[in-house]
């Protein structure tokens, strides 16, 4: 049987607020931190929306490469990058 | 599967946009032009068609051309004024272009001999006459037939002002209402210049 693939949670599943880190642990020898940290930013988007900007940076910021590669229109690649701008910017206010 | 065909269908622009688009609405606008011209079908607006005065081919083309070019202008401005997107003039000029395929749908059921008697009738006719006429039941079917071509024309005009220039809410509705009937309203004034 594969891996499960676990996905960071990003909301609490009670009442929906942005979850934050408070325990990091060493793998290599159980060294645990403690404390009250926040996510980073790209840490707090959504798998597709960090699909989207590995795509982007893969592609070296060239949206007309990138719609080829996704198979769809250029102004769509634009929206989705613009509209993730703006979600970027909302969260660092 | 059937979910993708059908987003496809009600929005071809997340994968047709720019200069694929206006070819193909390039190619739609001068087939359009070319069965208008035989049928007598004239676009007296965006929303509006039927017969006219004048019979001349570059009539046809300029109709065409009016009912493509003040929309999508419309459009423009107003992703202009609303967009946080840099919004490309080929995106709007394409995406509209392609939206107007559709109507070819409606310019074919012209060419029907149903449609076409009935825009050749006399219209001096009482009623009763008129509706005595063997073409009338399959014209008016006809005609109804229409109808889904012209609102698949609505919701292509929707989504391609909503990818073109990435307009959301109230503003994307505010400016497909000014982009559509305010259009069709600035093409009737200009169109009707050209039937003298």
């Amino acid at each position: 049987m594969g891996e499960i693939k676990k996905r960071l949670p990003l909301q609490c599943p009670a009442c929906d607020a942005p979850l934050r880190v408070g325990r990091l642990f060493c793998e290599e020898c159980r060294t645990e931190v403690c404390g009250d940290f926040e996510l980073p930013v790209l840490a707090r988007l959504s798998d597709k929306e960090q699909q989207f900007i590995l795509a982007f940076v893969k592609s070296s910021g060239s949206l007309k490469d990138m719609a080829k590669s996704m198979g769809v229109s250029y102004p769509t690649v634009r929206n989705i990058l613009d509209d993730l701008i703006d979600k970027l910017s909302k969260m660092n206010e | 599967m059937g979910n993708k065909m059908i987003d496809k269908a009600v929005n071809p622009f997340i994968q047709i946009a720019g200069a694929r688009a206006l070819a193909w609405g390039a190619l739609g606008l001068l087939v359009s032009t070319v069965i208008c011209y035989y049928a007598g079908y004239h676009y007296h607006g965006l929303l509006h068609f039927g017969p006219a005065s004048n019979p001349a081919w570059w009539c046809y083309a300029a109709e065409h051309l009016i009912v493509w070019l003040i929309p999508a202008l419309l459009f423009y401005l107003g992703g202009k004024v609303f967009s946080h997107s840099r919004i490309r003039a080929i995106d709007v000029l394409g995406t509209v272009l392609f939206a107007e395929l559709p109507l070819l749908g409606m310019t074919l059921i012209y060419l029907t001999p149903p449609m076409q008697m009935m825009a050749n009738m006399d219209m001096s006719m009482s009623p009763q006459e008129l509706l005595a006429q063997s073409f009338i039941l399959p014209a008016v079917i006809l005609s109804l037939l229409g109808i889904p071509f012209l609102l698949l024309t609505l919701v292509w005009l929707f989504n391609a002002l909503k990818v073109s220039c990435n307009l959301k809410g109230w503003h994307l509705w505010a400016v497909v209402l000014v982009g559509i009937l305010g259009g069709d309203v600035l093409c009737r004034m200009l169109i009707s210049h050209l039937y003298g």
